[in-house]
Parts: structure tokens; sequence; C-alpha cells
């Protein structure tokens, strides 16, 4: 492989230096080769990209960034100029960016999640389907179940305690929020009926209640 | 310094867990300080049978791996302050845990436990091997069906093989009435084929269904299946203890009904 393209990582971005003479569809080619062989090496992680050396358009590195992506687990956060603060200003963008991206946005998953099965996120979920007994649920943000709760979720895994859960069918084993606990009462409720309920924290317990307009009301994001 | 039994039986659905349940709780009602640790990682039973499941924090793999301290891991009984439960892991398969493991594990529980019961899952690959790693005696659990007789039989030669230095048998779900008209082995068969001796018999009660739905263990109750588990657990501390006539439950219109049959 020729030498067209250089890598050089740091903790929180990587710098590529492309060689001036070299025409785009070679650098493109090369890109691809070395993300795809050193994939391993660089993991998943966030990154912030900055380029030196030829000098491109926007559209190219755009380009680029997509072939990285594609050929490693790695996700490009944001480009930043090269300059003397290079670092200091990738950490801060990274951390700018992701933190924006986790605060109030959420994800989707669709099915049921069965015993055994653990589905672990940075950002707040909405399940559509059922959290199965055996099955459990981590959020770093909220957690809402379009579907019945028999199982174990954790919301506000970093300790968030301003985090709630919601279900169609509220029946857990266990909820946790932040480092607060509770776990279902031993003697099973006979007459337990389907009625949409949320789970939060006050005054360091944790509160089931139905969901109507004055607990919504409460909810802070 | 404590013992450590593993239960096993080889085939599924014989009833190990539920013996588990039943001979750990009836140890501790006899004043003895027990913890239960259920080997089957992946497919954990034993916790829901004990009705402990709202309780788990840790678990097995947890206290392996280093996450937490052993302590932390132990679940305390609602019933018996000195019977403790080691949940399994549900998310993780039995490779999680190596049968060195296990045995670092059992010696340290021993310091300070009278018994060790492990809960064994179904089959002989690794869940098995790490089961038996420090066990010093094994009660192997059949039902009086072929299948399950020839399975406990390889099993009955795999601990020996390891060095298990004692093994007793239980004969669990027999029923009297079919063992009457020839259609279901005695358990006087199952020891002859087995040459191992015998530390109990269960009969087959619909209490067990109703006990492990419940989470509630039903040693000790007066039930045929509670005095069967509890005669074990005397047995188990080396009591001479008679075996039960397991007839004397039927109900009077079942005994007219066997009247007129004959």
């Amino acid at each position: 492989m020729s030498d067209t393209v250089v890598v050089k990582g740091s903790k929180s971005g990587i710098i590529v230096v492309l060689d001036k003479d070299a025409d785009f569809e070679t650098i493109k080619k090369d890109v691809a080769a070395k993300f795809q062989k050193t994939s391993d090496f660089w993991g998943e992680a966030n990154k912030a990209i900055s380029f030196r050396g030829k000098d491109i358009t926007d559209d190219e590195k755009e380009e680029i960034i997509d072939i990285i992506q594609s050929n490693s687990k790695l996700s490009i956060a944001c480009i930043v100029e090269d300059d003397p603060e290079t670092e200091a200003r990738f950490a801060d963008s990274i951390e700018k960016t992701i933190a924006a991206r986790d605060a109030n946005t959420g994800q989707f998953f669709k099915g049921n999640l069965r015993s055994g099965q653990v589905l672990d996120v940075e950002t707040s979920i909405i399940i559509i389907g059922d959290v199965k007994a055996g099955a459990k649920v981590i959020s770093k943000g909220n957690v809402i179940i379009l579907g019945a709760l028999r199982g174990n979720v954790y919301a506000g895994a970093a300790g968030n305690l301003n985090s709630f859960v919601v279900a169609l069918d509220m029946n857990p084993v266990q909820i946790r929020i932040g480092d607060i606990i509770a776990r279902a009462p031993d003697k099973p409720d006979k007459k337990h009926k389907k009625e949409t309920k949320i789970a939060f924290v006050e005054d360091g317990n944790i509160y089931i209640e139905p969901l109507d307009k004055d607990v919504m009301d409460d909810i802070h994001l | 310094m404590g013992e450590v039994i593993v239960i096993t039986s080889g085939k599924g659905g014989v009833g190990k867990t539920t013996t588990t349940a039943n001979v750990g709780t009836g140890l501790a009602m006899l004043g003895k300080k027990v913890v239960l640790i259920d080997t089957d990682i992946g497919l954990r039973n034993l916790d829901v049978v004990m009705g402990l499941e709202n309780r788990i924090v840790y678990n097995l793999v947890d206290v392996v791996e280093n996450n937490c301290r052993i302590k932390q891991a132990l679940i305390k009984d609602k019933r018996y302050p000195n019977l403790y439960l080691l949940p399994s892991a549900q998310t993780k398969d039995k490779t999680a845990v190596s049968p060195e493991q296990m045995k670092k594990l059992a010696d340290e529980l021993k310091q300070e436990f009278d018994y060790i019961l492990m809960d064994c899952p179904a089959g002989i690959e690794q869940g098995f091997k790490n089961a038996i790693a420090g066990a010093d005696r094994a009660l192997v659990v059949t039902t009086p069906e072929v299948s399950a007789v020839r399975d406990a039989d390889r099993i009955i030669g795999l601990l020996e093989a390891n060095e298990i230095k004692q093994t007793h048998l239980i004969v669990n779900r027999l029923r009297t009435d079919m063992v009457k008209e020839g259609n279901m082995m005695s358990s006087d068969d199952v020891v002859e084929i087995l040459a191992v001796d015998l530390i109990g018999v269960v009969p087959d009660d619909e209490h067990i269904v109703i006990s492990t739905n419940n989470g509630e263990p039903l040693v000790g109750s007066d039930c045929l299946a509670g005095q069967a588990y509890m005669n074990i657990c005397k047995r188990v501390l080396g009591e001479e203890v008679p075996y039960l006539n397991l007839e004397s439950n039927k109900s009077l219109f079942q005994r007219l009904a066997s009247i007129f049959k004959k």
C-alpha cells in the first residue's frame, strides 16, 4: 500500500495526513484500506477528525468521513480545523456534541425482550413490545414501554434521579432509578389490572402511580 | 468447616431445583446455616422457586468476576435468617464461570456456612462440571422412568470418576398406585439398577406445583411431599428416619374407589 494516507490518533481525535501530490481517488482507496485494517485497533468510539497535508473541499471531507465510518466502527462526531489547540478543542467539541445528543434524545426498539436479554442504551428508550420476566433494560435516560413490563428496568443508569419509567402494563420484578431500587411485593397482586403507570423518584423513594395529567406535569426532563 | 452438596440428575425436569429449595430450607429449619447456589447460568430458576427473584442485584457471575463481594450477592431468605441464596446470572452462559473459580468460591463459603447446596443444571457439560467442582457429596435426583434412571446412572459414573466421596439417591415423583399396578418402577427397583444408597423417596404431589408457583418451599408441611423432604434433611444430617408410607394420604373416596377396582 502506498503512503498517501497517514493516520495519527489521539485520545479524542484522529488526524488524517494526506499526501499533497496524490489524487483524490487513490486517497479514498487508501483511506478505506487503512481503516479496514485498523478497525479493531480503534474499536467503537466517538472521535473528532481533522485533516492535514492536502487541501480538500468540504464535500471531499464528508466523503472521506463516510469511508472511515463504513470501514470501521468509529463514529466521527465533528470536523475540527487543524491548529495548535486542536487536541483541547477535539475533547471539548465531542463532549458538547454527545451531551446535547444524549440529554433529550431517545431511541426506538421494536420487539419483545425475553428472559436473559439485555437492552443497554446511552439515551432514553422507547420499547414497542413487552419486557418479560428475566429481561433487563438499562438506560441513562428514561424508559417508556409500549407493552407490559414484567422484568427489570434500570433508568437513569448514570445517576439521574429525574429519570422515569412508563409502561402500559406495569408489573415489574425490580425497578432501579439512579441508585434507588424498588422491588415487587412478595405476594403477587391478584387484583392487578392493566393500567398505564409511571415510576419516578421522590424523597429517595420510588413511587409507581397511574399516569394522569398531574403526574405528567411534574415530569422534569 | 461446612460441607458442599451438589444436587444433580443428568436429565432435566426431574426436580433438582425443587429438591435444592426444599432440602436447603429444611436444613435451615433444623438450625443449620445454609447457602443455596444456583449454578444454572442462563436459565436460572432457583430464585423464582424460593420467591426471591425480586431481591436480586448481584449474581454468581458478578462474584466470580469480582464485580462485588460475596456478601453483597447473597440474598437472605424471607422466612429463615440462616438461609441464603446466591442467584445465577440470566444473561451469560455456562462458560462465564470455570470449575476452578467454583471450587474457590465453595471453599470460601465453607468457612462460614454449615451446608452449601449447589443446584446443578441438566446435562453433563460445563455447567455440570462447574457445579460438582467443589462438592464433597452428591444427591442424585431421579424419577422412576427409564430415561431419567439411565441419565442418573451416567451421572453417578461421572461423580465417581470425579472422586465425589458420597453419593445418595432421591427418587422423586413416585406414584404408589402406578407401582402397585406394575406400571411404574418402585424405589427398590431404581435402587437395584443404580446400586447407590437411597436417601429419600418423594411422592408425586400436586402441593409441589402450588408451592413452586408461590415461591415457598413446602418442606416440613403436613403434606406427604413436605414430610418426605424433611426426612431427607434429617438423613442428610445423619439421623436414621424410617421411610414414610406414601399411601396414607389417599382420601376416603380414593380408597373406596380402589376397593371397587379390585
